[in-house]
Protein backbone atom coordinates (compact mmCIF):
# COMPACT_ATOMS: atom_id res chain seq x y z
CA UNK A 1 0.00 0.00 0.00
CA UNK A 2 2.61 2.35 1.02
CA UNK A 3 4.93 1.58 -2.07
CA UNK A 4 2.12 2.15 -4.03
CA UNK A 5 1.68 5.81 -2.58
CA UNK A 6 5.81 6.52 -3.08
CA UNK A 7 4.85 5.43 -6.98
CA UNK A 8 2.14 7.85 -6.90
CA UNK A 9 3.62 10.54 -5.05
CA UNK A 10 6.90 10.31 -7.61
CA UNK A 11 4.52 10.02 -10.63
CA UNK A 12 2.78 12.90 -9.55
CA UNK A 13 6.46 14.51 -9.33
CA UNK A 14 7.22 13.96 -12.56
CA UNK A 15 4.06 15.27 -14.23
CA UNK A 16 4.36 18.75 -12.90
CA UNK A 17 7.78 19.13 -13.48
CA UNK A 18 6.98 18.45 -17.20
CA UNK A 19 4.42 20.67 -17.04
CA UNK A 20 6.78 23.69 -15.83
CA UNK A 21 9.29 22.59 -18.39
CA UNK A 22 6.73 23.47 -21.45
CA UNK A 23 5.94 26.70 -19.97
CA UNK A 24 8.83 27.49 -20.25
CA UNK A 25 9.02 26.59 -24.04
CA UNK A 26 6.36 28.72 -24.39
CA UNK A 27 8.53 31.74 -23.26
CA UNK A 28 11.26 30.66 -25.32
CA UNK A 29 9.14 31.24 -28.31
CA UNK A 30 7.89 34.93 -27.38
CA UNK A 31 11.69 35.74 -25.82
CA UNK A 32 14.67 34.00 -27.17
CA UNK A 33 16.67 35.29 -24.82
CA UNK A 34 15.40 34.03 -22.32
CA UNK A 35 17.44 31.45 -19.90
CA UNK A 36 16.14 28.59 -19.03
CA UNK A 37 18.66 26.58 -17.52
CA UNK A 38 16.85 26.44 -14.01
CA UNK A 39 13.92 24.57 -15.53
CA UNK A 40 16.05 22.62 -17.05
CA UNK A 41 18.06 21.37 -14.22
CA UNK A 42 15.08 21.02 -12.48
CA UNK A 43 13.67 18.43 -15.02
CA UNK A 44 17.41 16.66 -15.12
CA UNK A 45 16.88 16.02 -11.48
CA UNK A 46 13.83 13.63 -12.18
CA UNK A 47 14.72 12.24 -15.64
CA UNK A 48 18.97 12.55 -15.82
CA UNK A 49 19.07 12.02 -19.77
CA UNK A 50 16.91 14.67 -20.95
CA UNK A 51 19.08 16.81 -22.49
CA UNK A 52 16.88 19.31 -24.44
CA UNK A 53 19.06 22.29 -24.22
CA UNK A 54 18.78 23.83 -27.43
CA UNK A 55 16.81 26.32 -28.05
CA UNK A 56 13.72 25.38 -30.37
CA UNK A 57 13.67 28.14 -33.42
CA UNK A 58 11.41 27.83 -36.30
CA UNK A 59 13.49 25.73 -38.68
CA UNK A 60 12.08 25.28 -42.17
CA UNK A 61 13.40 21.41 -42.80
CA UNK A 62 12.47 20.84 -46.64
CA UNK A 63 10.27 17.98 -47.21
CA UNK A 64 11.53 14.47 -47.86
CA UNK A 65 8.28 13.31 -49.48
CA UNK A 66 8.79 9.94 -47.88
CA UNK A 67 5.49 7.95 -47.93
CA UNK A 68 6.83 5.40 -45.74
CA UNK A 69 10.30 3.77 -43.01
CA UNK A 70 13.22 2.53 -44.86
CA UNK A 71 13.59 0.40 -42.11
CA UNK A 72 11.30 -1.01 -39.56
CA UNK A 73 11.71 -2.44 -36.03
CA UNK A 74 12.28 -6.00 -35.66
CA UNK A 75 9.92 -7.50 -33.02
CA UNK A 76 12.46 -10.17 -32.86
CA UNK A 77 15.22 -8.18 -31.74
CA UNK A 78 13.35 -6.18 -29.57
CA UNK A 79 11.93 -9.27 -27.68
CA UNK A 80 15.62 -10.47 -27.54
CA UNK A 81 16.97 -7.02 -25.92
CA UNK A 82 13.87 -6.81 -23.23
CA UNK A 83 14.03 -10.57 -22.31
CA UNK A 84 18.23 -9.99 -22.00
CA UNK A 85 17.89 -6.91 -19.80
CA UNK A 86 15.20 -8.22 -17.31
CA UNK A 87 17.18 -11.55 -16.73
CA UNK A 88 19.99 -10.16 -16.37
CA UNK A 89 18.85 -7.20 -13.73
CA UNK A 90 16.06 -9.09 -12.00
CA UNK A 91 17.20 -13.09 -11.57
CA UNK A 92 17.69 -14.08 -8.27
CA UNK A 93 16.62 -10.68 -6.52
CA UNK A 94 13.92 -10.03 -3.94
CA UNK A 95 11.58 -7.15 -3.68
CA UNK A 96 12.22 -4.44 -2.14
CA UNK A 97 10.82 -0.90 -2.43
CA UNK A 98 13.87 1.15 -2.59
CA UNK A 99 15.72 -0.75 -4.88
CA UNK A 100 13.23 -1.00 -6.94
CA UNK A 101 12.16 2.10 -7.40
CA UNK A 102 16.04 2.42 -8.95
CA UNK A 103 15.77 -0.74 -10.62
CA UNK A 104 12.74 0.51 -12.70
CA UNK A 105 14.33 3.84 -13.53
CA UNK A 106 17.83 1.86 -14.48
CA UNK A 107 16.20 -0.94 -16.47
CA UNK A 108 13.80 1.47 -18.53
CA UNK A 109 17.26 3.54 -19.11
CA UNK A 110 19.31 0.93 -20.26
CA UNK A 111 16.41 -0.63 -22.66
CA UNK A 112 15.97 2.98 -24.29
CA UNK A 113 19.94 3.04 -24.81
CA UNK A 114 19.61 -0.27 -26.35
CA UNK A 115 16.41 0.12 -28.48
CA UNK A 116 18.64 3.78 -30.02
CA UNK A 117 21.22 1.70 -30.41
CA UNK A 118 19.64 -0.12 -33.12
CA UNK A 119 19.29 3.35 -35.12
CA UNK A 120 15.91 2.96 -37.00
CA UNK A 121 15.22 6.61 -38.05
CA UNK A 122 11.98 8.64 -37.71
CA UNK A 123 11.09 6.36 -34.86
CA UNK A 124 9.61 7.82 -31.30
CA UNK A 125 10.29 5.01 -28.08
CA UNK A 126 8.53 4.57 -24.90
CA UNK A 127 9.83 1.77 -22.50
CA UNK A 128 7.25 1.23 -19.62
CA UNK A 129 8.81 -0.89 -16.96
CA UNK A 130 6.83 -2.15 -13.82
CA UNK A 131 8.18 -4.23 -11.35
CA UNK A 132 5.55 -6.10 -8.46
CA UNK A 133 6.29 -8.10 -5.44
CA UNK A 134 4.69 -11.71 -5.70
CA UNK A 135 2.15 -11.74 -2.88
CA UNK A 136 -0.91 -14.00 -3.76
CA UNK A 137 -2.58 -11.23 -5.54
CA UNK A 138 -4.40 -11.10 -9.47
CA UNK A 139 -4.09 -8.29 -11.70
CA UNK A 140 -4.43 -7.70 -15.03
CA UNK A 141 -2.26 -5.64 -17.25
CA UNK A 142 -3.90 -4.36 -20.99
CA UNK A 143 -2.97 -1.57 -23.16
CA UNK A 144 -4.39 -0.30 -26.55
CA UNK A 145 -3.04 1.94 -29.28
CA UNK A 146 -4.89 4.25 -31.73
CA UNK A 147 -2.00 4.30 -34.30
CA UNK A 148 -0.84 3.33 -37.65
CA UNK A 149 -0.83 -0.51 -37.73
CA UNK A 150 1.64 -0.59 -40.90
CA UNK A 151 4.50 1.55 -39.78
CA UNK A 152 3.99 1.17 -35.77
CA UNK A 153 4.90 -1.62 -33.10
CA UNK A 154 4.91 -2.45 -29.73
CA UNK A 155 6.99 -5.65 -27.94
CA UNK A 156 6.34 -6.78 -24.38
CA UNK A 157 8.00 -9.51 -22.23
CA UNK A 158 7.56 -10.57 -18.59
CA UNK A 159 9.84 -12.35 -16.26
CA UNK A 160 9.46 -13.86 -12.99
CA UNK A 161 11.38 -15.54 -10.24
CA UNK A 162 10.27 -16.60 -6.20
CA UNK A 163 9.76 -12.76 -5.30
CA UNK A 164 8.72 -10.99 -8.03
CA UNK A 165 7.74 -9.95 -11.52
CA UNK A 166 9.06 -7.85 -13.82
CA UNK A 167 7.03 -6.50 -17.14
CA UNK A 168 8.60 -4.31 -19.88
CA UNK A 169 6.57 -2.89 -22.38
CA UNK A 170 8.72 -0.94 -26.33
CA UNK A 171 6.21 0.89 -28.40
CA UNK A 172 7.60 2.34 -31.71
CA UNK A 173 6.00 5.01 -32.99
CA UNK A 174 6.74 6.26 -37.05
CA UNK A 175 7.20 9.75 -36.93
CA UNK A 176 5.28 10.72 -40.49
CA UNK B 1 2.33 21.50 -34.51
CA UNK B 2 -0.05 21.03 -31.49
CA UNK B 3 1.11 20.83 -28.23
CA UNK B 4 -0.22 17.45 -26.60
CA UNK B 5 -1.86 19.09 -23.14
CA UNK B 6 -1.45 22.44 -21.45
CA UNK B 7 -2.20 22.16 -17.88
CA UNK B 8 -6.06 22.71 -18.09
CA UNK B 9 -6.42 20.02 -20.74
CA UNK B 10 -4.19 17.43 -19.09
CA UNK B 11 -6.49 18.02 -16.05
CA UNK B 12 -9.29 17.98 -18.30
CA UNK B 13 -8.57 14.35 -19.78
CA UNK B 14 -7.23 12.87 -15.89
CA UNK B 15 -11.14 13.67 -14.72
CA UNK B 16 -12.48 12.43 -17.97
CA UNK B 17 -10.70 9.26 -17.51
CA UNK B 18 -11.21 8.94 -13.42
CA UNK B 19 -15.23 9.10 -14.62
CA UNK B 20 -14.39 6.64 -17.03
CA UNK B 21 -12.73 4.72 -14.75
CA UNK B 22 -15.20 5.20 -11.91
CA UNK B 23 -17.96 4.16 -13.91
CA UNK B 24 -16.63 0.82 -14.99
CA UNK B 25 -15.07 -0.52 -11.89
CA UNK B 26 -16.49 1.44 -9.28
CA UNK B 27 -18.33 0.02 -6.36
CA UNK B 28 -17.05 -3.51 -7.78
CA UNK B 29 -15.16 -5.89 -5.58
CA UNK B 30 -12.00 -7.21 -7.28
CA UNK B 31 -13.43 -10.24 -9.49
CA UNK B 32 -10.65 -12.25 -11.33
CA UNK B 33 -13.32 -13.51 -13.80
CA UNK B 34 -14.35 -10.07 -14.82
CA UNK B 35 -11.24 -7.94 -14.74
CA UNK B 36 -10.07 -8.71 -18.16
CA UNK B 37 -13.69 -7.58 -19.43
CA UNK B 38 -13.11 -4.30 -16.80
CA UNK B 39 -9.58 -3.18 -18.40
CA UNK B 40 -11.26 -3.14 -21.78
CA UNK B 41 -13.79 -1.46 -21.39
CA UNK B 42 -11.72 0.99 -19.14
CA UNK B 43 -9.17 1.18 -22.15
CA UNK B 44 -11.96 1.53 -25.25
CA UNK B 45 -13.72 4.49 -23.28
CA UNK B 46 -10.53 6.42 -22.52
CA UNK B 47 -9.50 5.96 -26.23
CA UNK B 48 -12.50 6.87 -27.78
CA UNK B 49 -12.65 10.10 -25.48
CA UNK B 50 -8.99 10.56 -26.84
CA UNK B 51 -10.90 10.39 -30.37
CA UNK B 52 -13.38 12.75 -29.62
CA UNK B 53 -10.48 15.66 -28.99
CA UNK B 54 -10.19 15.35 -32.36
CA UNK B 55 -5.86 16.07 -32.77
CA UNK B 56 -3.40 14.94 -34.91
CA UNK B 57 -1.91 12.73 -31.85
CA UNK B 58 -1.25 8.94 -32.05
CA UNK B 59 -1.98 7.71 -28.74
CA UNK B 60 -1.21 4.54 -26.56
CA UNK B 61 -3.47 4.05 -23.73
CA UNK B 62 -2.46 1.53 -20.57
CA UNK B 63 -4.42 -0.04 -18.03
CA UNK B 64 -3.54 -1.57 -15.14
CA UNK B 65 -6.19 -3.51 -12.19
CA UNK B 66 -4.49 -5.51 -9.64
CA UNK B 67 -6.04 -6.96 -6.34
CA UNK B 68 -4.77 -4.61 -3.36
CA UNK B 69 -2.76 -7.42 -0.85
CA UNK B 70 -0.66 -5.53 0.46
CA UNK B 71 1.88 -6.36 -2.68
CA UNK B 72 4.09 -3.50 -4.06
CA UNK B 73 4.78 -2.35 -7.66
CA UNK B 74 6.63 0.23 -9.11
CA UNK B 75 6.12 1.65 -12.69
CA UNK B 76 8.90 3.97 -14.67
CA UNK B 77 8.37 4.80 -18.48
CA UNK B 78 11.44 6.17 -20.44
CA UNK B 79 10.41 7.98 -23.99
CA UNK B 80 12.36 8.90 -26.66
CA UNK B 81 10.24 11.37 -28.05
CA UNK B 82 9.94 15.24 -29.30
CA UNK B 83 9.22 17.13 -25.68
CA UNK B 84 7.21 19.96 -26.62
CA UNK B 85 4.49 17.87 -28.53
CA UNK B 86 4.36 15.03 -26.85
CA UNK B 87 3.40 13.62 -23.24
CA UNK B 88 1.96 11.48 -21.08
CA UNK B 89 -0.54 11.52 -18.23
CA UNK B 90 -1.15 8.93 -15.17
CA UNK B 91 -4.36 8.32 -13.83
CA UNK B 92 -4.88 6.77 -10.37
CA UNK B 93 -8.05 5.01 -8.79
CA UNK B 94 -8.52 2.85 -5.86
CA UNK B 95 -11.34 1.47 -3.54
CA UNK B 96 -11.16 -0.79 -1.06
CA UNK B 97 -10.15 -4.04 -2.80
CA UNK B 98 -8.24 -3.02 -5.86
CA UNK B 99 -5.73 -0.38 -7.97
CA UNK B 100 -6.37 0.85 -10.63
CA UNK B 101 -3.57 2.54 -12.95
CA UNK B 102 -4.21 4.12 -16.37
CA UNK B 103 -1.11 5.58 -18.25
CA UNK B 104 -1.72 7.55 -21.55
CA UNK B 105 0.86 9.01 -23.87
CA UNK B 106 -0.10 10.96 -27.01
CA UNK B 107 2.22 11.61 -29.23
CA UNK B 108 1.99 14.13 -32.39
CA UNK B 109 2.15 13.55 -35.85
Amino acid sequence: MSDLRKEKLQKKDKRIVKLAVEGSHGARGKDTTFRTKDSISTVSCIDELHHDDNARIGVAIENTYQMGPDKRFSVAALTDILQDVLTSYLQEERYEVEWSQKMTKTICEVIRARVKDLLIPRYKIIILVHIGQLNGQSMQMDSRCLWDTSNDTSVSYSFKNRYLYGVATVYAIYVE
Amino acid sequence: MDYYETEEDSALVSSDFKTAVEGVVGGNVYQHSRVKQWNSSVIEQCLSQLNKLGKPFKYIVNCIIMQKTGAGLQTACACFWDNSTDGCCAVKWENESMHCIVNVFGMAI
